[in-house]
């Protein structure tokens, strides 16, 4: 039975971060129908940027609002002078198709040597700013901590601000109206190309608070978001890459499979489970669990 | 008349490999296992426009099998890496019956995942050898070479036949009915399938070949560095490729050995920047992944659709403008 719960807390707890990856990726595919690789760069410079701080200042709350702000304008800045002109550079040829993709995988590559130049290859550690002990229930301590417990609220809260700037502001009308018909959008006067920025800005802030939330339970080096970047893609796909709820949703399922896979059979399942979810749902249901659309748009 | 020039080539290698030191034959061997992998690239983006960074993976399947085919059953080294690219082409169908319908992020990002776990596996399995790997080896050259007959020079001429043979045979079917109708899928999968081509098996086939492809490249690749393990295959590989593939220009075989010559030369430039300008341990070991993507960004900005487009800038109407979106 107390297996049973921390199983349940855990996965919470992993599920949320994975949301805030999948979540990345799906504002700018959104926005730019690009799956942005380079995501797992920018939320490991962003945390990077959060560590200095951290360093500087003193207090973990400095250097998480830190990372989330750079998070932001490092997304801008890509999608303004990095993605925007590939786009108006590349226009002919079969290699328009995969053009953006083998962008963004330059890009990650160019931020992680840019960090091993900066801060070399060592493991680095950001500690928690609250206890990583677990909660003792029935006199066993369990693993699930105040941090874990921190990481579900503060990801809940992103997620209910995120559904209020979607569903309730002129801007969410706008992220929402541009994502659905770029054209029809620009027809009735929104700026694509700065709603697009938005996008990734948001997308960025979200890598940047993935980062400063994951690293205290692990470490910090400059390939350290590279299997949340897959898990992010793995729930954002099984969301159907379209939808926010989807991602979210996606997420948690992922992190449930993947926990009582490891708590129940073998630890060592994280990868093989990860990887069949992602085949099933490729083979039954490619446009994702929760598409609204019917059959999938390239 | 393409086999004529691939024997010229041939020949021109084997008078070359008499001439030059043995780190010249080392890395030569390297440009032809790096041009071998970049070919297997180049038929699966260039030619049925599915993107793989999954080739790390598929190397490394055909690395292990040739690998435990050598150690535990004894096959000879010949033998082994045919059993490589056969072994790694059953992976690659298998594999492809899931993902090859799938179209670009979908693919992209599914054989990014194969990538990063694959190696996770390889850990996990007894037989695999853990972290240590396991030994390959392919056995010193045979003694009626000579004495002066060294092992590098036995290596280049290894890969550089073998990639010579398989190069060949994949511009053969290329330039069949087969690489007709990757293009033709490639470029317009609507009017392919109206004019009754199997949009699905055909892609499901171009990967399995490819992978095959990729899997003697792998069995290659740990000839040379003598033993397999997860660590030599790491994702930053199939990226490498890739920038290969891209440089080389995605859409023709022709420049596959440029491919392989600037993935060769890479750490070397990295290296002698290194060794004038100095820096720190983490600019040392950073250097050529940052070199690579820069190369990546380069090519993808400047000359997308090969080298060959800077020269024939004014030459607007490419074979490839229409039809792709």
């Amino acid at each position: 039975m107390l297996k049973f719960i921390t199983a349940i807390l855990t996965s919470l707890a992993t599920g949320s971060i994975y949301a805030l990856m999948s979540t990345a990726l799906v504002l700018v595919w959104r926005s730019t129908r690009v799956i942005n690789f380079a995501q797992a760069g920018q939320a490991v410079l962003t945390t990077y940027i959060g560590y200095e701080a951290i360093v500087r200042s003193g207090s973990y709350w400095v250097g998480l609002i830190v990372a989330i702000i750079a998070g932001a304008l490092i997304g801008a800045v890509i999608d303004r002078f990095f993605m925007r002109p590939i786009f108006k550079r590349v226009t002919t040829g079969p290699i328009v198709m995969i053009a953006p993709v083998v962008a963004t995988l330059g890009l990650l590559g160019i931020i992680q040597a840019v960090i091993g130049f900066k801060w070399g290859l060592s493991y680095q550690t950001i500690a928690a700013p609250v206890s990583t002990d677990g909660y003792r229930i029935l006199g066993s301590v369990i693993a699930f901590s105040p941090f874990n417990l921190m990481v579900l609220v503060s990801v809940t809260i992103t997620m209910i601000l995120l559904t209020i700037l979607f569903q309730k502001t002129n801007i969410g009308l706008a992220l929402r109206a541009s994502a659905y018909s770029p054209e029809i959008a620009k027809l009735s006067g929104i700026k694509v190309d700065g709603v697009r920025t938005l996008g990734w800005a948001l997308a960025g802030a979200a890598g940047g608070l993935a980062g400063m939330l994951f690293v205290p339970s692990s470490y910090l080096y400059p390939n350290s978001m590279d299997v949340l970047l897959v898990f992010g893609f793995i729930a954002a796909v099984i969301g159907g890459l379209d939808s926010l709820f989807g991602a979210v949703a996606g997420a948690m399922i992922l992190g449930f499979a993947i926990n009582f896979a490891t708590a129940y059979i073998s630890s060592k399942l994280v990868f093989p489970m990860a990887f069949i979810i992602l085949i099933l749902v490729l083979l039954i249901k490619p446009g994702g669990i929760f598409s609204s659309q019917k059959g999938r748009k390239d | 008349m393409r086999l004529l020039f691939f024997i010229l080539l041939g020949v021109a290698l084997f008078l070359a490999s008499n001439r030059v030191g043995e780190l010249r034959q080392y890395q030569g061997s390297f440009v032809a296992m790096y041009s071998l992998a970049i070919a297997s690239i180049i038929l699966l983006t260039g030619y049925s426009g599915q993107l793989s960074l999954g080739h790390s993976a598929l190397m490394a399947v055909g690395a292990y099998t040739g690998a435990l085919s050598i150690n535990s059953a004894h096959l000879n080294p010949v033998l082994a890496l045919v059993l490589a690219t056969l072994v790694a082409g059953l992976f690659g169908l298998i594999l492809g019956f899931a993902v090859a319908r799938l179209s670009g992020p979908y693919l992209a990002g599914t054989t990014l995942a194969l990538a990063v776990s694959l190696p996770t596996l390889a850990n996990q399995l007894p037989i695999l050898g853990g972290e240590q790997g396991v030994v390959f080896d392919v056995g010193a050259p045979p003694a009626r070479f000579g004495e002066g007959f060294s092992q590098y020079k036995w290596f280049f001429w290894i890969t550089s036949l073998a990639a010579l043979i398989m190069i060949w045979m994949i511009a053969n079917l290329l330039s069949s009915r087969y690489g007709r109708t990757f293009r033709s899928i490639r470029d317009n999968q609507t009017a392919a399938s109206l004019a009754g081509l199997n949009a699905g098996r055909l892609k499901v086939v171009a990967f399995a070949v490819s992978a095959g492809v990729a899997g003697l490249a792998g069995g290659l690749l740990v000839m040379l560095i003598s033993g397999v393990s997860p660590s030599a295959f790491p994702l930053s590989l199939s990226f490498s490729l890739l920038t290969g593939a891209v440089v080389t220009g995605v859409y023709s075989l022709k420049g596959v050995m440029l491919g392989g010559l600037v993935l060769v030369a890479i750490p070397e430039v990295a290296d002698s920047i290194t060794t004038r300008i100095g820096g720190s341990e983490g600019f040392t070991a950073t250097l050529p992944g940052f070199l690579v993507s820069a190369l990546l960004i380069a090519a993808v900005m400047f000359a997308p659709n090969g080298p060959g487009q800077i020269f024939r800038k004014s030459n607007k109407q490419d074979n490839h403008t229409e039809g792709n979106k």
